[in-house]
């Protein structure tokens, strides 16, 4: 998978870029409108990751330059101004997320992971970890091929840790990508460890392994043991 | 007040004050060309008497105008007037005279000669002064009121059009300010002033924006730089001392990247910066909201009380709705008992979320304060928020703490 992230702050670019890498997607970096501009006509790109404050330009009109060249890119809105004009202007304009600075490497990966199934999988795609099956498309998941009933809540966070496998998440971390902008009302972190005991016992139950690994009660990482 | 009728009143005291000094003088000068007058003619009768009696040898008399009686002493009396009260027969009150007396020599004989003539009274020569005087007062007043008037109608026109384009200026739609040019002198500088004034306004309130939104994409900028080193660095192997130490640092920045945020957030909603709304069913939005949380909600054990008699309206913009819902129900999460509950009273004129908590410490008033925390770890930024929406969007939200801590909505009346 090919990836053009558009930052104009270079530290970003490379802690974005180095992350993706090792997320096994290939990227290209471009730090103002015209390295972008001139990349974007030439090739194809699966997702776009666009900041909209660069030096020489505005991300919102490269972006109508990126929707006539590559119709098939995914892209994701990166801005510092959490500006519902910018939101609304740029999802208007054919851009399928809008993420505020600062973000999660975790939430940006589980982000470019749902563009990617809506865009090029038509929505059906499989996520598995062992004997863990997670349909996209229902919102099912099996686990040694038995059909397991999660909440919402549950399959949202389940997902969010097998994109994000081995990967140390913080209590906060995970509040926010599963209460987005309303996190100040999650102010007490409890809840994510009644629906981490939740999920545990429904895969164990099921004859599954417990991959939630806690790290000195402040994170998680969804791992073999 | 209205400036011409500040003009008037002024104008009427003034003319009040004249006309007063006007009567005084006036009643003075008259009473003493009466005086005068009166003098005159008695000196004239006590003549005309003096030469009837030696002529004649006849007495006239008169009650109580001429009264004449002989008398022997000479000496003594010397002419006077004096002013003398007398009562008529018949009459009840004394009436005022100017009596002229003088002993006259007749032959061998001596009279004493009193004449007296009725002195105008006082009432009514005040009444002969000031009638005619308010008379003309009256109609002055009536008519330079009639004039101001009219002249209201034509001279300040263009000004009270001016004026009330200045009253609907906001610096949302500030393209149409064009006051109209009026032809007098004043008003014109006026215009001048206030035009230049409020392109000074204008640019002032660009870059105010303009650093607001700068601002806060400097600090983020950076903010995003360190929470992505820090968020790589806690995917090593480390000690627990050093993870804890990182993740309290990664979450200290996420707090100072919020505050921000909220910050920007008050700047935006001072500046009018929210397009209109539209009429919100926030009982409706409440119950979508905990349906939301219901998880959370759960996992503190809080019960939700649905008290509904009807559905609460408000007209707002949207974003800034979800932004209310959110701090009024976090801030009743969070300053909430052990097992306690929320309760939503809705009706049509207001909406009322009670929870139970014990007594903030501090006075109720300053509760919508900016960072003004009770116990959480919050900034204390959450009901000012609420406070600032409401007040640009006409909605009122007051606090009371009763046997509850409740936060009631309502509209402006």
């Amino acid at each position: 998978m090919k990836i053009l992230i558009v930052e104009d702050e270079i530290e970003l670019l490379i802690a974005i870029s180095n992350y993706l890498i090792k997320e096994n997607y290939t990227c290209e970096l471009a730090d103002t409108f015209t390295k972008a501009h001139e990349k974007v006509s030439i090739f194809e790109y699966d997702i776009i990751l666009l900041d909209i404050t660069l030096p020489d330009g505005n991300g919102i009109e490269l972006l109508k330059i990126i929707r006539k060249y590559n119709v098939k890119a995914g892209v994701i809105i990166i801005s510092a101004k959490n500006s519902l004009d910018d939101k609304t202007g740029g999802l208007d304009l054919g851009a399928d997320d809008y993420m505020t600075k600062p973000f999660q490497l975790s939430e940006l990966n589980s982000r470019i992971r749902a563009i990617l199934r809506r865009r090029q999988f038509g929505g059906t795609e499989v996520v598995t970890f062992n004997e863990i099956s997670v349909f996209t498309e229902s919102k099912s998941v099996k686990i040694n091929e038995t059909k397991i009933f999660f909440t919402k809540k549950e399959y949202d966070l389940l997902l969010y840790f097998i994109i994000n496998k081995n990967r140390v998440l913080t209590k906060e971390a995970i509040a926010e990508h599963l209460w987005n902008d309303n996190i100040e009302l999650a102010d007490n972190f409890d809840f994510i460890y009644t629906h981490l005991n939740n999920i545990r016992r429904k895969i164990k139950n099921a004859g599954g392994a417990d991959y939630i690994n806690t790290l000195y009660g402040m994170g998680y990482k969804f791992s073999e043991r | 007040m209205k400036f011409l009728t500040k003009i008037n009143r002024n104008y009427f005291l003034m003319l009040s004050l004249l006309i007063v000094m006007i009567s005084f003088a006036g009643y003075f000068i008259l009473k003493t060309v009466i005086f005068g007058q009166t003098k005159e003619s008695l000196l004239e009768k006590a003549f005309l008497i003096k030469k009837q009696i030696s002529e004649t040898g006849k007495i006239p008399s008169l009650y109580p105008l001429i009264e004449v009686t002989e008398t022997v002493k000479t000496s003594e009396l010397n002419p006077a007037l004096n002013e003398v009260f007398i009562r008529e027969e018949g009459e009840n009150e004394q009436e005022s005279y100017t009596e002229y007396s003088e002993v006259i020599s007749v032959g061998t004989k001596y009279y004493l000669v009193k004449i007296r003539q009725a002195n105008v009274e006082s009432e009514d020569l005040i009444m002969a002064i000031a009638i005619p005087l308010l008379v003309l007062m009256v109609f002055t007043f009536g008519f330079s009121g009639f004039i101001t008037k009219k002249m209201n109608q034509t001279i300040w026109a263009d000004f009270e059009s001016n004026l009330s384009k200045l009253e609907n200026f906001t610096f949302e739609n500030r393209a149409g300010l064009q006051l109209k040019n009026t032809n007098i002198h004043e008003f014109d500088r006026l215009n001048d002033v206030v035009t230049r004034l409020t392109k000074k306004l204008n640019q002032d309130y660009d870059s105010l924006k303009e650093f607001s939104e700068n601002a806060s994409h400097e600090i983020q900028t950076p903010l995003s730089i360190a929470l992505l080193n820090l968020e790589e660095i806690i995917q090593q192997d480390l000690p627990e001392v050093t993870f804890k130490k990182i993740v309290s640092s990664i979450n200290a920045l996420k707090r100072l990247s919020r505050l921000n945020e909220n910050l920007i957030l008050i700047t935006k909603i001072e500046n009018n910066q929210f397009p209109a709304g539209e009429t919100i069913n926030f009982t409706k939005l409440f119950r979508n909201k905990v349906e939301d949380f219901e998880p959370l909600i759960r996992s503190v054990k809080i019960e939700i009380i649905w008290n509904i008699e009807n559905d609460f309206y408000l007209k707002i913009n949207s974003q800034l709705a979800d932004v209310i819902i959110n701090n009024l129900l976090s801030n009743a999460i969070n300053h909430n008992l052990d097992s306690g509950f929320i309760r939503f009273d809705s009706s049509l004129d207001k909406l009322v979320l009670s929870n139970p908590g014990p007594p903030v410490n501090f006075s109720d008033d300053k509760i919508f304060d900016r960072f003004v925390k009770g116990n959480s770890k919050s900034f204390g930024l959450g009901l000012s928020i609420v406070k600032k929406i409401c007040g640009v969007n006409g909605i009122v939200i007051s606090y009371s703490f009763g046997e509850f801590h409740s936060f009631t909505l309502s509209r402006k009346s």
